[in-house]
């Protein structure tokens, strides 16, 4: 049999992958050859330290890996929070949520269909508006380290507010004319798979949300989350032993628009990649509604009394599922763990019994897809190689 | 600056048009097809000479080395990182000049924002260090893992190490620019216990390196440093961990919105007290504005629209080296820290260094008092 060794980039980093089969994919290994060690900093580090470290695990979704030790810490040590502070952690979390679905979309899903690079140009757009949103109260973005157990560290004033809500209204509205509207009409969409059937990459059909942040709603519990070694530096990650699909689509399979695109085409490419652009939508109408009920005169943050203890906190980043644990010992970190959704993903089994959500939809179909229907999870190698 | 410096810089973009840009529009067209009129693109040149440090006279002369920039290719590798210095650049300034700028700019390869894919991109590198051999600008993000012959990070069909592929870059190359902390110092994967053995390319590359530190560095710092090496043909002057001067020749504490409070001994005691509300001095809460030499308090981020301190959290001191060892606890003030970048660097300017030691008497006071008296409490 033939056995080859693609180098996939473009997906924050670098994976590798080897496929046996000729023209068509019969098995496929996912390793990745990158290791960085945070978790080893951490420890034995003051606990408030792990907020500035943790969020340069990845430049593309510091917010989310901030917002899930600030919570991990949060439940060890049984702190409290405004409403205010609760809203403006959602707005920063959901709006780098959205604007990396679109930079996934157009930067790095795209050019494996149509090399234009016009396409990257509009993701940029979005992507500087949607930063500056987040800047208004985070303060900076990526990078900040503006959420503290107990809240936040900002205090925005009403003008500040003002600004939100208009820009919000702004990208909103200009999400819906250039990228996809509520009726999911997108002509980029028709573009991209205008020579690309909709119908390939059909995986698990195991869905599964950790989280419960923005309007999402968790159908797993953390505990039955497990960790092995696989041939590369990543780690695999099961659920109750079984390999599962996070992300967009298992957070939206509820949502009436995205189960008629279900019913037809299964867990396809097209109707991943459909519930990963129309979440960015979702997202919106729900901030736009959530900023109207910040209550300013609120305090912004709620000191909590710090003691040892172990907190798991599992929120839900970009690209799904995201879990943070840490053990305080001395008000010291005594231990630290981290999996990202990309491992979820796209872990690498040898049991042909139990594969991945990646593995399995990439087996069986032509080579020639495989570039694409990789990059359909959207991958983070930069998390991968915590 | 002398007009014998001018008309060198002529020169050198007189030479530079000669050779073949990278498409059929000029920047002019570019910029003008997205909306910018020749105005805006010289008020840009200003703003940007303004930033570089340089006299006004100079904004033609940086609107025309704009204008060419495409002549000059840049290759942009990702080593040990978390790509946030990518995130930086690609959110650039407004009204979004730079980053057409940055976008016409010749970028060969860039693993994240180019528009070729697996063979064609490595192709495309290739083919830039062979072409291009001693002309194209290098920018590195990322700290380059040393231990075990560098194995932690493979990059490449060949599995090449990010160490051997950095060297093998950097002999071609015309300048060699550390995009971030990781590159410039090594980052947070140096970081204690640095179990991958990173270190920063100019400890493993023999050649100038200029270092555009910071986590991340502003998009403006970025682009600035490379439009100055198309400009000059040279690197900018520097302090001494090598970084330029024109963006960290200043601390953060300088310029710093909350410095009138230092200056009146209104801070923080703690989050979310009456002092926090007010916008008062963070230093109590562990900011190191007073130890960190960058330009955020003046350029900020995102479109000029923030930066860490306005949102209430202090300064981390992101752009110094070793900061996440040194400069740690990050929200407990540090009284008694050695000015690093100031103290060995005797041309960091007389001016600053006179500010640090009047500066620095007041952070002893403040931090003899927050010594009786727990911030904490």
């Amino acid at each position: 049999m033939k056995i080859t060794k693609k180098i996939v980039n473009k997906i924050e980093g670098e994976a590798s992958l080897k496929i046996y089969g000729d023209k068509k994919v019969d098995f496929v290994e996912i390793e990745f050859w990158q290791y960085r060690g945070i978790e080893n900093y951490l420890i034995n580090r003051p606990i408030m330290d792990a907020l500035v470290i943790n969020p340069r695990i990845c430049g593309i979704c510091g917010h989310s890996h901030l917002f899930a030790t600030v919570k991990a810490i949060e439940n060890a040590v049984n702190a409290k929070i405004s409403k205010k502070a609760k809203i403006l952690r959602d707005i920063t979390v959901g709006l780098e949520i959205v604007e990396n679905h679109i930079k996934w979309f157009y930067i790095t899903l795209f050019p494996t269909q149509i090399k234009d690079k016009k396409y990257i140009f509009k993701a940029n757009k979005f992507a500087t508006l949607i930063s500056k949103a987040i800047a208004l109260i985070a303060g900076q973005y990526p990078h900040n380290s503006y959420m503290i157990p107990g809240g936040v560290t900002c205090d925005p004033t009403n003008l500040e507010i003002i600004k939100l809500k208009d820009l919000l209204q702004k990208i909103y509205e200009k999400y819906q004319e250039e990228i996809i509207d509520l009726n999911m009409n997108s002509n980029d969409l028709r573009v991209f798979f205008e020579n690309l059937p909709r119908d390939i990459g059909k995986s698990v059909n195991r869905f599964l949300v950790l989280g419960n942040n923005l309007f999402f709603k968790k159908n797993g519990d953390v505990s039955l989350v497990k960790e092995e070694k696989n041939t590369s530096l990543s780690k695999n990650v099961l659920y109750n032993n079984l390999f599962v699909e996070v992300g967009p689509l298992a957070r939206n399979i509820e949502n009436q628009n995205i189960k008629k695109i279900y019913d037809k085409y299964k867990d396809s490419i097209y109707t991943r990649i459909i519930a990963r652009i129309y979440e960015g939508l979702l997202i919106l109408k729900y901030l736009i509604k959530k900023v109207k009920e910040i209550d300013i005169c609120e305090p912004s943050y709620i000191k909590p009394e710090i003691y040892d203890g172990t907190g798991i906190s599992a929120i839900e980043a970009p690209r799904g599922s995201l879990v943070h644990e840490i053990k305080i010992k001395n008000e010291k970190i005594a231990n630290y763990n981290i999996i990202v959704p990309t491992q979820f993903n796209l872990s690498s089994s040898q049991d042909k019994n139990n594969l991945s959500a990646a593995q399995t939809a990439m087996i069986g179909e032509k080579k020639e897809y495989l570039d694409t229907i990789f990059k359909c999870f959207d991958i983070c190698a930069v998390c991968v190689s915590h | 600056m002398n007009e014998a410096t001018i008309a060198k810089i002529k020169e050198r973009l007189a030479s530079l048009r000669k050779l073949p840009g990278i498409g059929e529009k000029s920047v002019a067209q570019v910029l003008e097809e997205h909306g910018f009129t020749r105005r805006d693109f010289l008020k840009w040149s200003a703003a940007m000479a303004v930033m570089l440090g340089l006299p006004t006279k100079f904004s033609p002369l940086i609107a025309e080395a704009a204008e060419v920039s495409d002549r000059l290719p840049v290759v942009w590798l990702h080593l040990a990182e978390c790509t946030g210095c990518s995130e930086s650049l690609i959110r650039n300034d407004s009204p979004t000049i730079d980053n057409i700028i940055f976008n016409f700019i010749n970028l060969q390869y860039h693993d994240t924002i180019m528009a070729a894919a697996g063979w064609q991109a490595e192709e495309n590198y290739e083919e830039a260090l062979e072409k291009f051999a001693g002309r194209f600008v290098l920018c590195v993000e990322g700290g380059v893992p040393t231990k075990d012959g560098g194995e932690f990070l493979t990059i490449g069909p060949n599995a090449e190490t990010g160490l051997e592929k950095l060297k093998r870059t950097a002999a071609k190359a015309a300048a060699v620019i550390s995009v971030g902390t990781c590159s410039s110092f090594g980052g947070i994967q140096a970081a204690a216990p640095n179990p991958t053995g990173v270190k920063g390319v100019y400890q493993v590359i023999n050649k100038p390196v200029i270092n555009v530190p910071g986590c991340p560095p502003s998009a403006k710092n970025i682009v600035g440093t490379i439009l100055y090496v198309i400009l000059f043909g040279a690197l900018p002057a520097v302090d001494n961990f090598n970084r330029p001067k024109f963006a960290y020749g200043l601390r953060i504490h300088d310029l710093c919105e909350r410095r009138g409070h230092f200056d009146a001994g209104e801070f923080v005691e703690q989050f979310g007290d009456n002092g926090a509300e007010n916008g008062f001095c963070l230093y109590k809460v562990g900011c190191k504005g007073p130890y960190t030499f960058n330009n955020c308090s003046r350029e900020r981020f995102n479109q000029h629209t923030s930066w860490p301190v306005q949102a209430g959290h202090g300064c981390i001191g992101c752009s110094e080296p070793d900061f996440w060892d040194s400069m740690a606890p990050y929200e407990e003030p540090l009284a008694n820290h050695k000015f690093a970048s100031a103290s060995v660097d005797a041309t960091a300017d007389k001016v600053g260094a006179t500010i640090l030691t009047v500066a620095g008497v007041a952070i002893v006071a403040h931090a003899a008092l927050s010594a009786i008296k727990n911030p904490k409490e």
